[in-house]
């Protein structure tokens, strides 16, 4: 099949590519899914604002 | 001689550009150990696919396809479910979002807050600290064994060359540096590794009869591989022998699996914004993998066919054993010298895009795990990135020394015993820390003292290649390894991983569980 000597080999191969296609069809799926974090995430990028404002303040 | 010289240039304006630029967009301690936690999907895809894909996977890897054939497909297959699916979906969302909920900036840095222990962060950053170096140094090596030979340059002086030149940009440009430069490493990597591909297959006639025609030359393998188990370039090895254990467990599942463990890639997940932007890097990293080591491995395996067509030998057979140099080889006698000199470019941005992420990982860690946990007790400072900037010089250092004192022919060894030890270190705690609650401190400790020491002793007593490679076990024992057949066949990996996962579960479920308001913190977005 395909060329190839073994079955074992032309599963390896198919596979690979069977791989590539399964990720392109997850991306496609999945590709607006994701954005919602849950609440309480704001709180934590306003502390990491401040944290980063204030060692950008004692930089030499 | 000058499209090289013109190639060169030109890449390397492009590439200090691109560390310029970097730089520039970097302000803030995030922003140099975590590009911001904003990178675009693409960057990232790109980026981490350069980091993953190194010269070591298209020569070294490359040159035992044309050993063992198409049984190497199976690692081009975990390349992509294993280092990209499982790594982005199971690892990559949960990294995210616990690295974001802790404050986490480096990967021992997430585990030591999510088990609440500063040994696991400080002994996971020791072992990066001491055992990359040797990948980095096998990386550069190997790049810089090339342009001695293409370009009659001693080796020394190569080496140094571009040790300097990557340095440059990551000391300066932080990992915004890194992601851009790597990105654009990337790109080259896939233009060429596609045009090699198409012009391989379109040589040898297309797809299925190439496949033919390396099938017909099965009677042609060397009588000692047959007798290891060696069935032809298109079957797999004979199950059972010898040669089968080699390739399954360390070429496939060693290098296939060890990925997982790997914190250089780990951290990537923890520069994006959202999950949408994991989901949407997920194709073009698969895509990236599939025309990066994908076509390495079935150009590999084809390079027999244009040998035999063309001077009546196997690959192996022209390079007199030495497999790292059937890639360039092929590359020098079937393409036009522009060819060759672009193709010498694509191997110095595939070294130079991982040894970029290893140089800036081996810093943080030097900074943020053992500077900031050691000495000033956990408490972060501005002075992180100036003492980063030390730690890459530090491990730039190491990985010169390490360089010029490495035997030649290490390339492979090296890379292989880092990619086996990190894994087996740290792949359970890993994946604990991220899916159960119940993983406690003690265990943590435990499973990655295990999982290295266990690993160590099977490379060091037992396992054929290194062992030989070390000798360390002829110098105590007087024999070459202490296993006999199949076992010193048996990738570390394979031994040392079951081992920590079981020690990790045993101890969690006999010691008490991580303080509630950790585990608390540390699932807060999951």
């Amino acid at each position: 099949m395909l060329g190839f000597a073994d079955i074992w080999v032309v599963l390896g191969y198919c596979a690979t590519l069977g791989s590539v296609l399964f990720c392109l069809v997850y991306g496609i799926v999945c590709r607006h899914k994701g954005t919602e974090e849950k609440d309480g995430d704001y709180r934590e990028e306003i502390r990491w604002e401040r944290e980063e404002i204030d060692l950008i303040e004692k930089l030499p | 001689m000058a499209y090289l010289i013109t190639f060169i240039i030109l890449y390397l304006v492009v590439t200090i550009y691109l560390g310029y630029v970097g730089y520039r967009r970097t302000t803030t301690v995030s922003d140099y150990l975590l590009a911001g936690r904003s990178v675009h999907p693409v960057t990232m895809a790109l980026s981490y696919g350069s980091t993953y894909i190194s010269t070591s996977a298209i020569i070294g890897f490359g040159g035992i396809s044309a050993l063992y054939g198409f049984s190497m497909m199976w690692l081009a297959f975990l390349n992509i479910m294993v280092g990209v699916f499982v790594a982005f979906v199971v690892f990559g969302k949960r990294t995210r979002k616990m690295s974001k909920s802790l404050d986490a900036h480096t990967f021992p840095e997430l585990l030591g807050r999510r088990y609440d222990s500063r040994f696991v962060q400080g002994f996971s950053a020791l072992v990066i600290l001491i055992f990359m170096p040797l990948y980095s140094a096998a990386i550069l090596t190997g790049i810089a064994r090339f342009v001695e030979v293409y370009l009659n340059v001693p080796f020394a002086t190569a080496y140094l060359v571009f040790l300097l030149i990557t340095a440059c940009y990551v000391i300066w440009g932080g990992l915004k540096g890194v992601l851009y430069t790597s990105a654009f490493q990337g790109l080259i990597m896939i233009a060429m590794m596609m045009a090699i591909g198409i012009t391989t297959y379109a040589a040898a006639g297309g797809i299925i009869d190439a496949h033919r025609s390396l099938t017909s030359l099965a009677p042609l393998v060397p009588a000692a591989l047959i007798e290891s188990g060696h069935r032809g370039f298109t079957a797999m090895p004979a199950w059972g022998s010898p040669l089968w254990w080699y390739v399954v467990t360390t070429m496939i599942m060693g290098v296939g699996v060890g990925v997982i463990g790997q914190p250089q890639l780990n951290i990537r997940f923890m520069t994006l914004k959202s999950d949408r932007e994991l989901n949407r890097a997920i194709p073009f990293t698969a895509f990236f993998i599939l025309l990066s080591t994908g076509i390495a491995f079935m150009v590999g395996a084809l390079t027999n066919v244009s040998f035999y067509n063309n001077y009546l030998g196997l690959a192996i057979q022209e390079v007199q054993g030495n497999v790292d140099k059937i890639i360039p080889l092929f590359i020098e006698r079937f393409y036009p010298p522009w060819f060759v000199a672009l193709f010498l470019v694509t191997l110095m941005a595939a070294a130079m895009s991982a040894n970029s992420s290893q140089f800036h990982t081996l810093g943080t860690c030097l900074s943020r795990d053992i500077f900031e946990q050691a000495l000033l007790k956990g408490k972060s400072v501005a002075e992180t990135t100036i003492v980063t900037r030390i730690g890459i010089v530090f491990s730039i250092f190491a990985t010169l020394i390490l360089g010029l004192i490495l035997p030649e022919g290490s390339v492979a060894m090296a890379t292989a015993l880092f990619f086996s030890l990190s894994g087996s270190t740290f792949i359970p705690a890993y994946l604990f820390a991220l899916y159960w609650k119940r993983g406690t401190k003690a265990a943590a400790k435990a499973s990655i003292v295990s999982g290295f020491c266990s690993s160590l002793i099977w490379m060091v007593f037992f396992h054929e290649n290194e062992a030989k490679w070390l000798g360390l076990s002829r110098a105590f024992f007087g024999k070459e390894t202490l296993a006999g057949l199949p076992w010193s066949m048996i990738d570390p990996q394979v031994i040392a991983l079951p081992i920590a996962m079981i020690v990790f579960v045993a101890v969690s479920l006999s010691t008490r569980p991580v303080k509630e308001e950790t585990i608390r913190a540390a699932f807060r977005h999951i």
